[in-house]
């Protein structure tokens, strides 16, 4: 701040004593942008308002979308209402005051995070001093504007103007701008966003086509004018012959005006032709934009379902292993995707029943999708190629560290590339197989219970069970449960406080809050144990 | 290391889980290994790494089948890279030698119950085990922890199968009265002899009576399962350790 004052008055003194006033207010206009860019609460509050306003991830702004089209939906009640009753007071004050003040308050509040005026303000001024240029805030502060008027004539800002208006009682005619809030609903729902944008899409064809039309109707319109305008009591102005020829192209035809000489209707003959000659073609450009676009409309809805859960898988491969690993649970209760870059995979998995999408998980973008701030995200990486497993783990957890990656390596020698890659599991299945299938050779008794513990079959499972601050287990010590009765064994204790595993504990150990204990026994017995153990809590 | 009687193993396929399992086999201990192969180039590799006794044929033509020595006590496991050629050949070995046990490898869910079908008495499913471990990841990380304690490089805990020796002081025990806990050992299960080796939970509730011969199942720390096998030897438990 010294710094800049020191500066400031070197200018000073280079200026003339009748500047001595606006030098002031720029002065003050300077101290004044350099502190506020300096301000992290400002940076914050800025940071804030961005987020609710425009970042579909945040789940307040669900909130927030709720109650504005609660009050665009209710707006345009009242306007209907008031066409054929006297509205109540109370209905009045609602409609011009309140809503017209929110929609006011959400309209500045968009203009204000549209661009960063302070911030670029301070470093126009930081750059003319550091060049050692003269410094003009004139310019500097029309640079500024300049953008705010760009994003003020963007159509959704105003439409969100003009939104405002109704507020207006004076003029009655504003009353109609009120649809113009039944617009701003476009910003506040998808499908319709969606629509307009695959619709843009299509601009260029639609744009023709729009011409193609004008060019139609008024060749028509300028005909029928020209050939009846004397004859016709229908058509006494140009208004007339577009209002006639608009009507007989769309195919509408009211009848309310029709030609009366031959001429003129062999003239409507043609355009009704051309009519429905272009109102196909419309129809086939918008139909085969959809068509285009469902795959990836369908894949963004996935996506978006995804983003809002705590906590979800990302599988890319749908291979033998990740069939396998489905078919380790009864039901999936839990959030994941598919990716695969083949789509045969992709199709086999969705008639599989599983959700999955076609995409290339090694590439960032695919990955940064996901909200990786919000949900705690595992990626499975199970494709059959060691190189794209381990490009796809260093992709994920270049994206954020934050992200588990549970990999799967083909080979022994490979598993430190997947360490050094920052995978958080490795997985063998070849080695893992291959030593199983060893151990079935040389101890074949043994064999089934080495199998049924790894792979987790029902006759001997392992499971943990949490020491909840209500359960049966709480205070208890070993000894004091009847592990025979319920047929099980117990294999360890996680004291969580130490954080540490007990292997074979100790008749004595005791059981405390939030200690795991780990057991073995038939999926039914423990169950039933669970059950037993938890029962005053749940 | 091979419990009870045991004759040669016959490798049929020394491709990407042939090379893994005779090597495991070899690291093992195991010398009678005879490998099978159709293709040459990994019949070449076979003998490259060491695999002398290794033949190369056709596995589709039964006449060659026959002509293989196969012993009584022979294990003939299946390790084809192709799927459909591990099934034909469970099928062929299953005709010619129906007494042998079959072992194969399936690396699918559809491979393993044809290859069941085709009359494998085991099938190894090549990601079962390592889609156990994803569920654990995901859900158990506690039993994650202690499984991989077994298959991590300082193998923390290791089963063990303990053979009650003859004059130990476990004979005649009934199991629910030995202690395991005190030589820190856990017992999972037994292999019942009477039943035809086949392998009991502890948890299904397991009454029975050791005898010399019989043999136990342990897991536990190395030390404590070598502690408790030279213990068990004694005529008279100690008192306390």
């Amino acid at each position: 701040m010294l710094h800049i004052r020191s500066i400031l008055s070197i200018f000073g003194k280079y200026r003339e004593k009748s500047k001595k006033l606006i030098d002031s207010v720029e002065h003050r206009l300077i101290t004044w942008a350099v502190r506020l860019d300096n301000s992290q609460r400002y940076k914050e509050l800025r940071k804030r308002v961005d987020d609710i306003l425009n970042n579909p991830s945040n789940p307040k702004k669900r909130y927030l979308d709720i109650f504005i089209i609660f009050l665009i939906i209710s707006s345009v009640f009242i306007m209907i209402y008031e066409v054929k009753h006297p509205l109540p007071l109370w209905m009045d004050i609602y409609d011009i005051y309140f809503v017209s003040f929110i929609f006011l308050i959400e309209y500045i509040l968009r203009l204000w995070i549209s661009s960063d005026m302070t911030n670029e303000f301070v470093q126009e001024y930081n750059k003319a001093t550091f060049l050692g240029r003269e410094f003009r805030v004139l310019p500097a502060l029309a640079k500024g504007l300049k953008k705010k008027l760009k994003f003020m004539i963007t159509p959704a800002a105003i439409i969100d103007l003009l939104a405002i208006l109704p507020a207006y009682r004076p003029l009655r005619v504003l009353r109609i701008f009120v649809l113009f809030r039944f617009l701003k609903l476009l910003r506040y729902t998808r499908s319709i966003n969606q629509f307009v944008e695959v619709l843009s899409n299509k601009r260029f064809e639609l744009l023709t086509l729009l011409l193609l039309l004008l060019f139609v109707m008024m060749t028509g319109a300028i005909a029928i004018y020209v050939l009846e305008d004397m004859r016709n009591p229908g058509i006494n102005s140009m208004f007339d012959a577009i209002y006639w020829s608009l009507v007989t192209i769309s195919t509408v035809g009211y009848g309310d005006i029709s030609p009366v000489s031959d001429m003129g209707r062999v003239i409507a003959m043609i355009i009704i032709l051309f009519g429905i000659a272009m109102i196909s073609f419309a129809t086939s450009v918008i139909v085969s934009a959809f068509s285009e676009k469902l795959h990836t409309l369908k894949e963004e809805r996935i996506v978006d379902e995804i983003n809002k859960s705590e906590e979800f898988l990302i599988i890319c491969g749908y291979g033998q292993m990740t069939k396998m690993f489905f078919r380790q649970f009864n039901e999936i209760d839990f959030k994941y995707i598919i990716l695969d870059k083949s789509p045969e995979r992709v199709k086999e998995a969705l008639h599989d029943g599983y959700d999955a999408i076609v995409d290339d998980a090694s590439r960032h973008e695919t990955l940064a999708r996901f909200d990786t701030n919000n949900s705690r995200v595992t990626v499975m990486c199970m494709t059959h190629d060691d190189v794209e497993n381990i490009y796809i783990t260093l992709n994920a957890k270049n994206i954020s560290p934050k992200i588990k990656v549970i990999a799967r390596a083909g080979s022994e020698n490979i598993v430190n590339k997947y360490r050094r890659a920052g995978a958080d599991h490795i997985l063998l299945p070849n080695e893992t197989a291959s030593t199983m299938m060893a151990v079935a050779i040389m101890r074949p008794t043994m064999y089934k219970a080495i199998d049924a513990i790894f792979s987790g079959k029902n006759v001997a499972m392992l499971d943990e069970v949490i020491v909840h601050s209500h359960g049966h287990l709480l205070g208890k010590k070993i000894k004091d449960i009847d592990f025979k009765h319920f047929k099980l064994i117990p294999i360890g204790v996680q004291k969580q406080n130490e954080n540490r595993f007990i292997f074979n504990p100790d008749p004595e150990t005791l059981l405390e809050h939030r200690d795991v204990l780990l057991i073995i026994g038939d999926k039914r017995s423990i169950s039933y144990f669970k059950e037993i153990s938890c029962k005053d809590r749940c | 290391m091979i419990d009870g009687k045991h004759g040669g193993v016959i490798l049929f396929g020394y491709g990407k889980f042939g090379r893994n399992v005779a090597q495991t086999l070899k690291r093992e201990g195991i010398e009678s290994i005879l490998l099978i192969e159709s293709d040459r180039e990994n019949y070449s590799k076979a003998l490259q790494d060491g695999f002398s006794n290794a033949k190369l044929m056709d596995i589709t033509d039964d006449a060659n089948l026959e002509k293989i020595a196969v012993a009584e006590d022979d294990q003939l496991v299946c390790l084809m890279d192709d799927d459909h050629l591990n099934v034909f050949l469970v099928l062929s070995l299953k005709a010619l030698y129906p007494h042998n046990n079959v072992l194969a490898l399936s690396d699918s869910i559809h491979a393993t119950s044809k290859l069941k079908m085709a009359g494998a008495n085991k099938v190894i499913d090549l990601y079962s085990v390592s889609a156990n471990r994803i569920y654990n990841i995901l859900r158990k990380p506690i039993t994650t922890h202690f499984l991989d304690g077994f298959t991590n490089s300082n193998h923390e805990y290791s089963f063990r199968e303990i053979h009650i020796p003859e004059n130990s002081f476990l004979h005649e025990k009934r199991l629910e009265d030995i202690d395991f806990r005190r030589y820190g050992i856990i017992f999972i299960g037994m292999i019942d002899v009477e039943l035809g080796n086949s392998f009991i939970f502890v948890t299904t509730g397991l009454e029975h009576k050791l005898d010399a011969g019989d043999v136990i199942v342990c897991i536990g720390h190395s030390e404590d399962l070598d502690r408790f096998e030279e213990i068990i030897k004694e005529p008279e438990e100690e008192c306390r350790i």
